[in-house]
Order: structure tokens, then sequence, then C-alpha cells
């Protein structure tokens, strides 16, 4: 009985030994790493590592909040709410939200508000998140300047949009970690946003190179940088600082204006070629997700294959031009038929008047998937910039080629003999022709605070209070300090 | 192990036979079977002992046994009732009379790592015999157990051949995390896997018992897989005795079980000009209702076949070309015996179904090998293997109209042809002036290719070994693999405006593999008074799931249907490992067979857990009274029966997914230099706190039976509190993320069960009634802030369902109606909703401000039941036999979303809604809905898609006739049985969609109650014939 029981003791004894064993081995067995998706554990290591995760930074541009592929929040809220489009497509609860800023009915609750404001606070915090590492990280310097620059770049970029559309806001620089440490952030004055903005865009200037070679086509240069940051004086009205840093970009000679306007659009315009375009959103078809809707998702509701071709989508009407948009052509202006239409032929050779934007237009491509890039910094817009920025100084003598430089490619005569107060009406004239559906309008208008007479004027319910969008309520919900903007 | 089992088996069965073919003094002996009432008793085993040679008893209790000699002795065994044996001498006529085994009475039930009897338990375990799992024709146990188990709420929101069934126990305890309950087969804990719903693998018929934990005392041995209660599923396992070879066969059909009544074409004529024309009214302030098309947005223009006279207009109605009457077949051989020694039960089976919706079916071969052995005395082995391969076809039938079929029939204009003059699809998608684009249903549900198949293996082999008298030693070795793949393929001849290029492929092969090691040292002694029943053990359980995808476009043609026809243009691979080590305890005393405690303990570490908080200890304490053991009620002898329990424990959830705790990057990829670039970003937040939710309950039960268990009743009431719930928390994008998992908040479920069962009629008409019913209330009673609402919403519609303190989880959220403006002047009278006019929804402007909008929203229904039970009726006489199984839901809501009840004046609708919609202040309808309009300004989700949606139903009438053995014995066969069912042959309701049984959103219970164009269900009749040999 006793060696029974011995050996029932081992028994045990290794049943025991076994639950140690498996004890012992727990650390490897329960510590699991993911394998196929990337883990911070050993992410921004590399100089690619940083590189990938600015190209994630761009990539932030075609967020749903921005751009997306031609239907983003930013088209609505710089064109749809403003005198030059409207949506098109019959009204229901997916749109909704896009009715409401087209109606000055703008909510707290509007999705495209809140999507924007996402969209931005995102791709701000993919910049700190490169910019929080960089400093320490074992790369070369070369490397750590350059991704710097892009990173200050990008970032002023998206607190350019949230300061113009949202005015004070919140701002952060550093990567936040826990889920709860943005919860009592509060607003930030609008001057501080843009003393963090001209720093960035200073920095990114002095750091970013002159010029990318076509490989590069997509990323920040100097140019870009230097225009942005003219663009950012205008908006502060500092003149001086405007024409200075506009002129450096003219004189440098590296940009130029095409010969033909619809080029500067045209996907065929190679990126050597096409010496207008210093910033722009790419887009790339062959169904590889990088592709642009604007083709037909901004074709007439419903046209389909009358005027989409086989496979090229239904048509969605959105930022449909308004009617007065196709009357600010000028008689014999040639960049009204570049930009936009106002009927198509259907399949049974009727004419249906329906307008519909066409400077983005890729014949023959599929639904969603066109290679036409979306313009956000032109060699025209610098002209305009110089010429509005030289005039506020009262050099409107001095600023009056530029405007007729531009006046002169979509064939129309030059204006002669502008006072100061003349001038800046023909230069809101001339922007929201030469940049219909681009994107300023609605900028245009609030930097010349012409929003309120010129959209009233027009029939639309603006109110004074429209100059600024609400805090989405989905921010002020979770973090009390954000105050509303007044009105909302 | 396998190999010695099946060795040894062989070799007996040899033996057997030589044994009962060469004995010459043989000699047959037969008699009848009764039980302590005299009644026959069939189906009881008698063996001639120390050989595998056996019988069992007829229908009417008789039996006949050629023995070897009169030495021989005959041992008769049967569930509940004490052994007997006999020697036979040189009788050859025996009658038994069977006492019953008080103490076996109850039977005994499976829990975790163990077998408890009934009357010894303490925790709320409620169980489900083989016989009532197959009364239902159907392909998964699932939708078997509807209606049987109080506490155990099953609803099929889907009825695809293999649809999604939710199961629930004690009400949904996590608002983000898993909510189905642990599946334990044959002691295997699986993890969903697999393509479809996982218990569609298994079949029905090998299923011996399902037993249902449901309160913390009996889950918590589960620990962090606990939470939402287990369900045990036992396979049949061999018996020594006579082998016994069972076929079971039915065959059957589907038809849907109710077709909507949609509008005509004169009535949607009617229908679409009000609309187009209240929409261009009101949008376009100088329109005049006269105006022609040309001058009209496209949005209003009005179709031209219909400007001309459309009484003439034919009426097609599209739910006839995607419905079929469709074929159910089933066949199933098994076979069972052995001796003491070894012991099997095999079976194979085969299961088709095809879909009520055209192109769409499940099939599936089924396996099952038990085996198991005693090597020597004190050492046990056995195994079992389930292999199965399943075949899924399926049809894209659930959504929008664009992509799923039952909608796309739905919405298309009546008008429209299914086939155009030369016999081809009508093209749907050219929409002429003022029309719409369709997706044609057809079209779509013939040639939109879905196809699956799964092979799976779950095997677990066991040994178990006695150390020292009452010490068992037992080690199990189990597996569970899965290959499973999906392929689909969209041809671009869905769609004639596609260009042929656009046709998209895709491909999905996924190896899931699962492994499990198990060891438990068990004890078990009676000392006096005492008895003692205790179990410590591990375990270490792994998961590894290894996906790829791959998805192919710009096809050339049209001949290949799959990847390899276009550029593969997308894919990945995704590897996944989840792997859990336990540690778990047991003890059961039970003093003077009256007061029973028992009390769980389990430690589980899980690598899904960050590493900040690993492992997880879940504890349970519980204690039982049986009152009835006690002398004051021994007395009263219409008390057979009384015991009160109570347990407290503490149970988690791990269903949290993998990875959760590790902040990712994931790919943001770009064009740069018109060459696609990867890019990465971070996507989420680390939490290296992440862990398990948690979930205390507490449950008070009460068990009675009456007249000697004629009547026996057991009710529960229960207490859940769910805390630390993984939650999907919106965090401010200043932070760069909108949202991150953390472990917050809190649920509560609380509830009484109520089971009632009876032997109504026990002489030669038999009567059985089981009852069961349940109200359960849950409601979330934290979240991170109290102001949090998570709207939530499926199948891509505007959300419906909120999430919020103080309501339960996914309550319907919208505006509330107050009715219907009769006139232009009534609504602006209203002043809240400034472009309503006359026939517009009127709402509550709940917050005061002035005007309606989305901040009037407020709780307006609930998709889950007051109450729900399960009313099942035997009937027998002699030879038949009759049962009736209803269930029902009471006081739950439908968000019906189908276009048959939208007011868009676009798509086809009910028939009703042509009649009862306002179309004027002198026509203003019933009041339920509003007038036609395309393109409304007064905006709003249509509240009037709340409806109610409680249901009676009959689930089930089967009939059968068992032939007398007298007649069958002639054929050589041992008993045959026929029988004919009826399956959801009858349902109460007023919701006027297809079923009220129905959820677009699967298992996301944020969401559920949401009908949108789903997969209806089928009404089945079927014949079937049962046979053992």
């Amino acid at each position: 009985m006793s060696t029974y029981n011995k050996s029932t003791g081992r028994k045990i004894g290794l049943f025991l030994s076994v639950l140690l064993c498996l004890n012992a081995c727990e650390k490897s067995f329960l510590d699991q790493a993911p394998q196929t998706t990337r883990s911070e554990v050993n992410f921004y290591k590399s100089s690619s590592d940083f590189n990938n995760a600015l190209i994630g930074v761009y990539a932030n541009l075609k967020h749903v909040g921005l751009y997306a592929n031609g239907s983003g929040a930013l088209h609505v809220m710089t064109e749809i709410v403003s005198d030059n489009t409207e949506n098109g497509a019959t009204r229901q609860a997916v749109n909704q939200g896009i009715f409401e800023i087209n109606d000055f009915l703008t909510l707290i609750s509007t999705d495209r508000v809140r999507d924007c404001w996402i969209g931005l606070y995102t791709g701000i915090g993919r910049t700190n998140s490169i910019l929080d590492r960089l400093p320490s990280a074992s790369i070369a310097q070369a490397d750590k300047d350059k991704y710097e620059a892009e990173a200050k770049f990008m970032r002023a970029m998206f607190y350019f949009h949230l300061v113009r559309l949202y005015g004070d806001v919140p701002i952060i620089t550093q990567e936040i970690t826990s889920p709860y440490g943005a919860n009592e952030i509060t607003r930030s004055p609008i001057n501080q946003v843009y003393d963090l903005i001209v720093a960035d865009l200073k920095t990114a200037e002095s750091k970013l190179p002159l010029s990318i070679p076509a490989a590069q086509a997509g990323r920040a240069t100097q140019g870009a940088a230097k225009v942005l940051l003219g663009k950012v004086y205008l908006t502060l009205k500092q003149y001086d600082n405007a024409s200075a840093k506009l002129k450096e970009v003219i004189d440098a000679k590296t940009y130029d204006l095409l010969s033909k306007y619809g080029d500067v659009f045209a996907h065929t315009t190679s990126f050597t070629a096409n010496k207008e375009l210093i910033f722009a959103v790419q887009y790339l078809g062959g169904q590889i997700g990088q592709g642009s809707n604007m083709w037909s998702e901004w074709a007439p509701f419903n046209a389909g294959t009358a005027l989409l071709g086989s496979g090229g989508g239904a048509g969605n009407g959105f930022n449909k031009p308004t009617t007065d948009m196709a009357n600010a052509y000028e008689a014999g202006d040639l960049r009204k038929d570049a930009s936009m239409l106002t009927s198509y032929k259907s399949l049974s050779g009727q004419e249906v008047k329906e307008a519909y934007v066409v400077k983005f237009r890729q014949q023959g491509a599929l639904a969603g998937d066109s290679d036409v890039d979306f313009p956000i910094l032109r060699y025209a817009d610098v002209l305009l910039m110089y010429a509005e920025a030289l005039n506020e100084q009262g050099k409107t003598a001095e600023a009056l080629p530029f405007l007729n430089q531009i006046r002169k490619r979509a064939g129309l005569a030059d204006k002669t003999g502008l006072n100061q107060a003349d001038f800046r009406l023909a230069i809101e004239q001339e922007r929201r022709v030469e940049f219909a559906f681009e994107g300023h309008r609605w900028y245009d208008l609030i930097r010349t605070n012409r929003q309120q007479i010129v959209l009233s004027a027009k029939g639309l319910a603006i109110k004074e209070f429209h100059k600024l969008f609400p805090i989405p309520q989905r921010e002020v919900d979770l973090n009390a300090n954000l105050t509303q903007n007044p009105g909302y | 192990m396998k190999q010695v089992a099946l060795k040894h088996s062989f070799w007996y069965l040899c033996l057997a036979m030589w044994l009962w073919a060469g004995t010459t003094t043989a000699q047959t002996i037969s008699g009848k079977i009764t039980d302590e009432t005299g009644q026959a008793l069939p189906g009881v085993n008698i063996l001639e002992k120390g050989t595998s040679n056996g019988t069992s008893t007829g229908i009417d209790g008789t039996y006949s046994i050629r023995v070897s000699s009169g030495n021989a002795v005959l041992s008769v065994s049967f569930i509940g009732y004490l052994n007997q044996e006999i020697s036979v001498g040189n009788q050859t006529a025996i009658d038994f009379n069977l006492a019953l085994d008080q103490e076996q009475l109850k039977e005994v039930v499976v829990v975790g790592y163990g077998t408890q009897r009934k009357k010894d338990l303490t925790g709320a375990v409620a169980s489900v015999g083989a016989k009532d799992i197959q009364k239902v024709p159907v392909s998964g146990l699932d939708q078997a157990l509807q209606g049987q188990v109080a506490g155990l709420q099953i609803s099929q929101s889907n009825g695809a051949p293999g649809g999604n069934t939710n199961i629930l126990i004690r009400g949904i305890g996590s608002i983000s995390g898993g909510n189905e309950p642990l599946f334990v087969i044959d002691g295997y804990p699986v993890t969903n896997s697999g393509i479809g719903n996982p218990l569609n693998t298994l079949n029905p018929n090998d299923i011996e018992s399902i037993d249902v934990l449901k309160d913390a005392s009996a889950t918590a041995i589960y620990g962090s897989r606990g939470s939402n209660g287990v369900i045990m599923v036992t396979t049949k396992r061999g018996k020594a005795g006579k082998t016994r070879i069972e076929v079971d066969a039915y065959t059957g059909f589907q038809q849907v079980a109710k077709k909507l009544e949609l509008m005509n074409s004169q009535e949607f004529a009617q229908y679409v000009i009000d609309g187009r024309n209240n929409g261009y009214l009101d949008n376009v302030p100088t329109g005049k209702i006269t105006d022609p098309n040309s001058v009209r947005p496209n949005s209003y223009q009005i179709p031209s076949i219909l400007q001309g006279d459309v009484s003439k207009l034919p009426t097609y109605d599209w739910q006839d070309a995607i419905f079929r009457v469709a074929p159910i077949r089933n066949y199933q051989v098994s076979a069972s015996g052995g001796n003491e020694n070894v012991r099997y039960s095999i079976s194979g089976g085969y299961f088709d179904q095809q879909g009520i919706v055209i192109s769409s079916g499940l099939q599936r071969y089924s396996f099952r090998a038990n085996l198991d052995g005693n090597l020597s005395k004190r050492m046990k082995v056995g195994i079992s293997m389930l292999p199965s391969f399943t075949i899924q076809d399926d049809v894209e039938a659930i959504g929008h109209s664009s992509n799923a079929v039952i909608q796309a029939a739905l919405a298309i204009s009546p008008y429209i042809p299914i086939y155009d003059d030369q016999g081809n699809y009508t093209n749907t998608f050219a929409p002429k002036e003022g029309d719409i684009s369709y997706a044609h249903a057809l079209n779509m549900a013939k040639n939109l290719k879905i196809d699956g198949t799964q092979f799976r293996f779950l095997g677990n082999a066991y040994l178990e070994y006695e150390v020292v008298k009452d010490v068992k030693l037992k080690t199990t070795f189990g597996t569970d693999l899965n290959y499973s793949k999906t392929r689909r393929f969209e041809p671009s001849s869905l769609n004639p405006t596609l260009s042929i290029g656009q046709s998209v492929a895709r491909a999905n092969n996924a190896e899931i593999s699962n492994w499990l090691s198990e060891s438990t040292l068990a004890y078990k002694k009676n000392i006096q008074k005492h008895s003692i029943d205790a179990l410590i053990g591990f375990t270490a359980q792994n998961a590894t799931s290894n996906t790829i995808n791959a998805t192919a476009v710009n096809f050339p043609d049209l001949l290949l249907d799959n990847i390899s026809g276009g550029t593969v243009n997308a894919g990945g691979e995704s590897f996944v490992v989840h792997n859990m080590l336990s540690f778990l305890g047991r003890v059961n005393y039970v003093f003077n067979g009256k007061y029973l405690v028992t009390a769980t303990m389990r430690r589980d570490g899980s690598s899904r857990f960050g590493a900040d908080n690993r492992w997880g200890n879940f504890p349970s304490a519980s204690v039982g009274w049986r009152v009835s053991e006690e002398a004051f009620l021994k007395k009263v002898n219409a008390i057979s029966e009384l015991k009160l329990r109570a347990s407290y424990g503490l149970t988690g959830n791990n269903a949290i997914g993998d990875y959760r705790a590790i902040g990712l990057i994931s790919s943001t990829n770009y064009a740069i230099g018109n060459v696609l670039t990867p890019g990465l970003s971070r996507s989420s937040f680390t939490n290296a706190e992440l862990g398990w939710e948690s979930m205390k309950q507490l449950d008070l039960g009460l068990d009675l039976g009456l007249f000697k268990d004629r009547i026996t009743i057991t009710v529960d009431y229960y207490e859940k509190t769910n805390t630390d719930m993984l939650f999907n928390i919106q965090t401010p994008s200043a932070t760069g993320l909108t949202e991150a998992v953390v472990n917050l908040g809190e649920v509560q479920n609380k509830g009484v069960e109520f089971g009632f069962s009876s032997r109504n009629l026990t002489r030669a008409f038999k009567w059985t009634t089981n009852f069961n019913i349940t109200f359960n209330k849950n409601e979330v009673t934290a979240m991170s802030t109290d102001a949090e609402k998570i709207l939530s919403t499926s199948g891509g519609r505007a959300a419906y369902a909120i999430t919020q303190v103080g309501s339960p989880i996914g309550s319907f959220y919208g505006r509330r109606i107050l009715g219907i403006f009769q006139t232009d002047e009534e609504a602006k009278a209203y002043g809240k909703q400034p472009f309503a006019k006359g026939g517009d929804t009127k709402w509550a402007d709940l917050n005061n401000d002035g005007k309606v909008d989305d901040n009037d929203r407020e709780v307006i229904g609930s998709p889950h039941p007051d109450f729900f039970f399960g009313f099942n009726n035997n009937f027998s006489y002699k030879n038949f036999s009759l049962d009736i199984l209803t269930s029902g839901m009471i006081g739950q809501e439908i968000w019906n979303q189908t276009f048959s009840v939208a007011n868009s004046g676009v798509q086809n609708g009910l028939k009703e809604i042509a009649q009862e919609r306002y179309i004027s202040p002198s026509q203003p309808g019933s009041g339920r809905y509003g007038r036609s309009i395309r393109g409304s300004r007064n905006g709003g989700s249509a509240g009037y898609a709340v409806q109610d949606g409680s249901f009676v139903r009959i689930r089930n009438v089967s009939f059968a006739y068992s032939f007398p053995s007298q007649l069958v014995n002639k054929l050589k066969v041992n008993a045959l049985r026929v029988y004919a069912t009826a399956t959801n042959l009858f349902t109460f309701t007023n919701y006027n969609g297809y079923d009220p049984e129905v959820s677009n959103s699967g298992d996301d219970l944020r969401a559920a109650g949401l009908d949108f164009g789903t997969y209806p269900q089928a009404r089945t009749y079927s014949f079937g014939v049962n046979l053992t040999f």
C-alpha cells in the first residue's frame, strides 16, 4: 500500500509540475502581438516609417471631411454654401446635411460640419505623431528636416481650414495618447492659431525642397509653403507680408500660367508640363481606391450612360452650378465651357437642362475612378492674391497687370482705370470665375467680409453668424469646455 | 488511441458473434418488461451478462433473446430504474417489473467539467433531451431549441437556410462585446468560426442532450467566457447492449409563409405622379403642377410611361420571380452498441435544404464517431469525432434594393416586366424620363454567385484514470479545425450600363484551428451523511485564425467567374492568435441529502487582455435546501420535491476581439507621383488595462415537484449586472482618433423565469404539457457620461437605435409622431416645421425650442420583448402521437424600413399605402400614412416605421405513428415510425412585413429589430420515417 501511495504521490506531483511548467511558459503563451497588422510596438523607427507616416498625412486630404474622392465636406462648406453651387440630388435622409448647409439651416448636428472637424483634427493628429518622435529618431538629419517641414506644412494647412471655418479652435501640437487626453481642452483664440500656422509655415518654407521630381508629385515644396503663407498673410490682412512672400514666388519663375485654362485640370497634362499646379490632391484611376468621383458624382442627377458612358456611373448632381454662377461669366470667357455646362443630351437625344461641372471631367473613366487631380494651390491664385495684396496697400496700378494677365488667358479684355474699391470687386469677380468649384469662393467672401452683402442680395438666407460654422455637437458633448459659436 | 480502441471494438464484436453462433445449448427467452405501474416499458436494454449479446424491448415492452445456456444471467437496465438480474435456468418466459431508482430518478445533467445529479444542483440549469431537439426539421440545433427553455431567447432573424440566429441567455449583457453564449460540445468550448452560423455544422440528430447553464454558479467554471451563459451539447454515445441501427429520413417542401400585397400599376402610377408633383411644388417655389418635364428638375419629372392612359398597364409581381417552393431533405444512418468494455456510437447524415429565395441553399454531410473503452478497471479512454462538410449557396437577399434581391423585387415599379420582348432580362437600369434605375432582382439572384464550403473537424480524446480510490485524473486533448472558403462573383452583366470590365470577383479562404488541452483531478466520496464532489484542473486553449482574401476587377470577358478571370487588385492576409490559460476548481458538498453547497473558482489568463490586466478571477458560490427531505414535509404526500436555491458569482466575457489592447497602425495609402504609395497612420489607442467584461449574477430559485413529480415547476429570479464592458467610447477628434476601446459602463438584466411541465393524462391517452415563460428587463445603468448616446444603425440606414443610460440597449430612437397635418394651414399654425404641408408628419417639439429637428428625438420603441414563452404539448394514444409547439414574443417593436412602407413616391409599396395614404384634406386617408412626396423638405425619419412586433407562432405540428412491433418484427425491423410535420404553420401578429422575427443587424444587438429586405421565413411541410433494426 505504501508503494501505491508513493506512485500516486508521484503522479500527482507530475500533474502539479505540468501545471507549474505551464505557468512558466505563460508569458510567451499569453503575450501575443498582431502579425498581420502593424502596431505601435515597432513603428516610427526607421526613415521609411516616417516617410510612410507622412504619406498617411497626405492621404488625409481624401478624408470624407475634407475632399474625399470628390464628395467631401469641404466642397459643401466652401462651394455649396456659397452662390456658386447647390445640391442637385433629391432630398433624402442621407444628404440632409448638405441641404442644411445649402439652405443656411446649419445645425450643430449637421453631419458635414462634424466630418470636417474630425477630418482636420485627424490630419493634425497624424502630423503630431510624426513631429513628436522626429527629434529623438535615429535617422539622417536631412530626412528629419524634410519630414518635419512636410508635416508642419500639412499641419498648417489643416489649422488654416479650421480657423477660417470654426474660428477659435483647440491647439494640439503633441500626440495625445490617452482617450481622455482632450476632454478638457479649451478653444484657443484665432490669433494664437494663426501664430502656430505662420510658425509652421516658416519652418516648412526653410526646410522644404525647392522642387520635387515627377515621382514625388503630390508632396509639398518650398513654393507651396510660400504660397500658403502668402494666403495666410492675406487673410490676416498683413498685406505687406503677403505681397513680399508672393513676390518671391513670382520672381522665382518656378511656376507659370498654362496658356490654355482647361489644360490645368486635364489629367493628360503631365506633372512637369503643368507649371501652374503648386499643390493638389492626387487622384489615380485603376480601381485601386485612389480614383476621383468628381466627374460622375458631380454629373447631373440620374444623367446615366447618356453623359457618363458605360460604367461611368449614374450622376448625382453634387456641386451643381447655380444659374447665378452660369451668369457670372462674362461673354466670351473661355473658362466657362472648360468649367461648366448647362445641358446635356439624353439617350433619346433630348436636351436636358441641368447644369454641371466639367472642370474635372474625364470622359470614359469608370464611376469614381478618374485621374483628375484637385488643385489646392495654383499659380493663378498667386497672381490674383498678389494683385489683391498690392491693391490693399494702395498700389492699384501696380496690381492691375496681374489681374489682366489672368483675364488675357481667359480671352477677356484688359481692365483699365480701376480705383481701389472697384479693383476689390474686380478681384472678387475674377477669383469667382477663375477658381469656380475649387473651394475658394466661401473663403474669399469671408476674407473680405463680403459674404453677408453678396449672398443675401441673391436671396440666400444667410445671417451674420453664419460666417462661422458651429462647433460640432459631437465635440461639445465630449468636451464641456468647448464653447459654441454665437447664433447656434 | 483511436486505433487501439477500434481494434478492441472489432475484436470484441468478433468474439461476441462467435459466442452467439457457437453455443450449442442455446435457448430463447421472451417476456415483457413493465414499470412500477404495470405499463409496458419500451427501449429497455436486456443483456446476457458477461457478453455483448443483448436486445431491447419494443414499443409494447416485449423482448426476445437467445442466450448461450441455462447458466446465463439476464441483466436488465433502464435509465431511472433499478437494474435487475435473473439467472435464466430453464425458464423460457421471464417478465420483469422494474422499480424506480429513487436516486437516479432525477436525471443527471451535464455541467462544466463533469456531471451532477439534478437533485444536487444548486445552480440554474435547464435540460433538453434528444426527442425535443429532433421534433423540428431544421438545419441547426439553435432553431430546434426555440421555445424550449425558460430564459433562452432565440430568434431567427434571417430565414435563409443556415441563416443567422440570435441566441441570448437572460438578456443582453454586453453593448459592444459578444452576446452569444459559450457552446461546449462534448466538453469542448468552441469558438464561433467558419462561414455562416457555426451551429450549421452540427447535425441535430446526433445530439443526446442539451444543458443550458444560466446562473453564475453554473457558468463561473467557464470564467471569462461564462457571462453570456453556456450551452452544453452532448452527442450520443454508445451503451452496452445489442447493436442498434437506426435510419431516419425525412423529405419535405418549403414555401414563403407570407407574401406582401403590393400596389398594382394603376395605384402605383397615381402614387408616383402625386409624389413628383408634391416634391416639385415644395422644392421649386415657382413651379406649377402643370409644368412639363422639360422645365422640371430630374427628381420631379413624371415618368413618360405614366403620362398617358395608365389603366391598361399590366402589373407584375416580382415576388413570384424570386420565391419558389423549395425542397428539404435529411437522411441519417446511425449505429450504436458495444459491451461493458467497449461502446460505440457512429452516424452519417446528409442534409439538403434549398431556400425559398432562388439560388440559396445549404447542404451538409455530417459524421460522428464516439468510442468509449475500459483499458483496465481503473483506466478509461474515449474519443469523439464530429467531422462535417457544409456547402452553402447564398443569395444577396438582405439590404438596399440596389444590391439585394428582396428589396429589389419589392421596390421595382410594378409595370416593369421581368423579361423584355426578346425574352432577355428587362434592362431596369436605363431609366427613361423621370423614372429611376432599379436592380433586376431575378438577374441578381441567379447570376450574382456567392458560394461557400466548410470542412469542420471537432475531435476530442480523453483518458480517465483512477489514481486512488475516489480520485480520478482525466486528461483531454481536442481540436476544432475549420477550413472554409467563400467565393463571390458579381458579373458586369447584372447591370447593362456597366462596361464588361466592371465584374468583381472575390475569394476568401479561412483556416481556423483551435486546440484544447485539459486536465482535471476529481474526488468523489460519501462518508456517512457527508457527500463531497470536488474538482481541480487546468486548461490551455489556442485559437489561430488565418484568412486570405483577394479581389479581382478589370475582367476582359465573362468566361471565368473567379479571380483568375480579372486582375487581382486587392487582397490580404490576416493571422490572429488567441491563447488562454486557466485554472479551475469546484466543490460540491451535500449534507444529509438536504443541504447543498457549491463553490467554484476559475482563473483565466488571456492574450486578448492588456499587458497590465492579463489574469482574472471568477468565483461563485451557491446553496440549496431540499425542504422536501425535511421531516415536516415528508408527510405531505402531494409535494414530492421542494428545493430552494440561491447563487451568486462573478463571470466574464472575453468576446472583446483580438489585439484590441494594442495601438495599431493602419494603411492609409495615397497616390504619389501617380503611383499607389503605401501610407501608414495610427488607428487605435494603446490600452494596456483592457480586460474582460465582468458580470455579477444573483439567482434565487425554486424547484417544486407535485404528485410524484407529475407536475414539476421551476421558478428563478435573477439579477445580472454587467460592468467594465468593452466600450467603444467616442473621443474628441482633437486626440487624432475618434474612438477608443475601454472597459466601462454598466448594464442590468433582471428577470423571472417560470418553467412548468405536467403529465396531464397518463393512461392510454397521454398528454404532457411543457410551458415556459421569461420576463426580462434590460437597462443600461452607466456609460462614460450620463449624456452619452451611442447611435447605431445597420443596413446603411440613418441611425435608428440608441444605447443610453436609463433605456434598454438598442432602443428605437426618433421623433415622436403626433399625427399627420390635415391641411397646409394646420401645418403652418403649428409653426415648428417651416416646410411642412398638409399630409406631412407632425412631430413633437420635445425640447420646446420652437423647431422640430434631430434634437427632438427620444426613445420610441424597443426591439426587445417584454416576455417570451414556449407552450408545447404532446398527445399520444396507443401508437399515435401528436406534438404541437407554440412560442411567442410579446411587447417588442420592429423598425420597418422596407420600401414597402416608404412614402417617397418612388419605390413600390404595400397596397395599404395606396389605400390609406393622405391625398388631400378631403381624402385624408386612415391617418397612418402621409402624402406621397419625393424630396420632402419636412425631413426626418418616417416614424411609422416603428410597429408592434408581438407574435405568437405555431412553430411546429408533428404527427407520428409507430407500427406495432408484432407487425414490424416480421419485417426484421425492431421499430418503424412514420411522421408528418408542419413547421411555422401560422403566426398571429399585427406586423405588416414578411415576418415579425426579423433583424438586419445580425449579432449587433445595438441595432436589432430592423426590417430592411429580410429573407422571409419559410413554412415547411415534411414527411419522415424512422426505422430501428
